[in-house]
């Protein structure tokens, strides 16, 4: 009798993780190759500076790598990293406030940077940015994963330990907020 | 709605041009690269840290016991409270004339103690005041 085919593959990002967990260095690599780009996304959109975000992007990884034995499935490993992405930043933040006197966000009203992206990217979304950056931390989190990433509301709930609810409301407050602003 | 749909298609280019800009293999190289260096600890916290919090848990426990056993068998008003179920009992067990004179006695023995508040030494009483405060400890 033929032994019952099991519904699903394991994810390869399970499969790569539990490499990594018996010490597999070139899982942890593909790990990196794979996500990395979309946590520098989050990151961005997030109100990282550009100047550190390599550095952000290198350091929430260490940390996921670090506390995988954490990582229970609840949500996408993806998913996963952007929440420590989050607090890496949120870190980075407090940091930044201690050692500078001109806030970060003052850095993108006056108008630094390359003109010619900042024309590219446009008025709007240079105003979208900044609103982005100074909304509360949760409705900030769950607007980027709902609106820069697609992700699922069951998914983001998961991955910040709220519900699905709060998870919608805290959605909701945020595209108000950002619509006032862009109004 | 159409103003989310616009906010949604800007949200999804927000942060575009920074993360295309990240050098994906640089990045793996330097986190491989940290992750030899560094040694991991956060094992050892993981087990650490819910030990101690095990042992402060346990600590409020005891002391939070401790103290609500002491407020729940040492009452101070207790002791008082006895005393005067006591004196009421053996009242109720008198009669009218030795409960009268139960109050001469106390009356006596009041004024005696106001003497003795005032002047305090025993070499000032009189004959009729040092009996009374014989008849007193006589009881």
């Amino acid at each position: 009798m033929a032994q019952p085919q099991p519904l699903t593959e394991p994810s390869p990002d399970a499969a790569l993780i539990a490499a990594w967990q018996r010490g597999d260095e070139q899982a942890a690599a593909e790990l990196v190759r794979r996500h990395a780009r979309a946590l520098a996304r989050f990151l961005a959109g997030a109100g990282a500076p550009d100047a550190d975000l390599d550095d952000l992007v290198q350091e929430a990884l260490i940390r996921a790598f670090r506390a995988v034995d954490r990582f229970r499935g609840q949500c996408q490993f993806r998913t996963w990293l952007l929440t420590i992405g989050g607090n890496v930043l949120k870190d980075h933040g407090r940091r930044a406030a201690r050692h500078t006197v001109v806030p970060l966000d003052e850095g993108l009203r006056s108008g630094d940077g390359d003109p010619h992206e900042r024309a590219e990217a446009g008025e709007a979304e240079a105003r979208l940015a900044v609103g982005v950056k100074e909304l509360p931390r949760l409705q900030r989190e769950v607007f980027l994963l709902r609106a820069q990433q697609g992700l699922e509301y069951g998914e983001i709930a998961a991955a910040l330990d709220t519900t699905e609810g709060a998870a919608r409301v805290h959605y909701h407050h945020a595209v108000k907020r950002l619509k006032e602003l862009l109004q | 709605m159409n103003d989310e749909v616009r906010l949604e298609a800007m949200a999804q280019r927000l942060g575009t041009q920074a993360a295309e800009r990240l050098n994906v293999e640089r990045t793996t190289a330097a986190v491989i690269e940290r992750l030899r260096a560094e040694p991991p600890r956060a094992s050892r916290w993981s087990w650490m840290q819910p030990t101690w919090l095990r042992i402060a848990a346990a600590l409020v426990v005891l002391v939070g016991g401790g103290l609500i056993a002491r407020r729940a068998f040492v009452q101070p008003g207790n002791g008082g409270h006895a005393i005067a179920h006591f004196v009421r009992d053996d009242l109720t067990d008198l009669s009218r004339d030795q409960l009268r004179e139960v109050l001469n006695r106390l009356d006596e023995t009041l004024d005696l103690g106001r003497t003795q508040m005032s002047e305090v030494d025993l070499e000032n009483l009189d004959a009729q005041q040092l009996r009374a405060v014989l008849r007193s400890l006589e009881g």
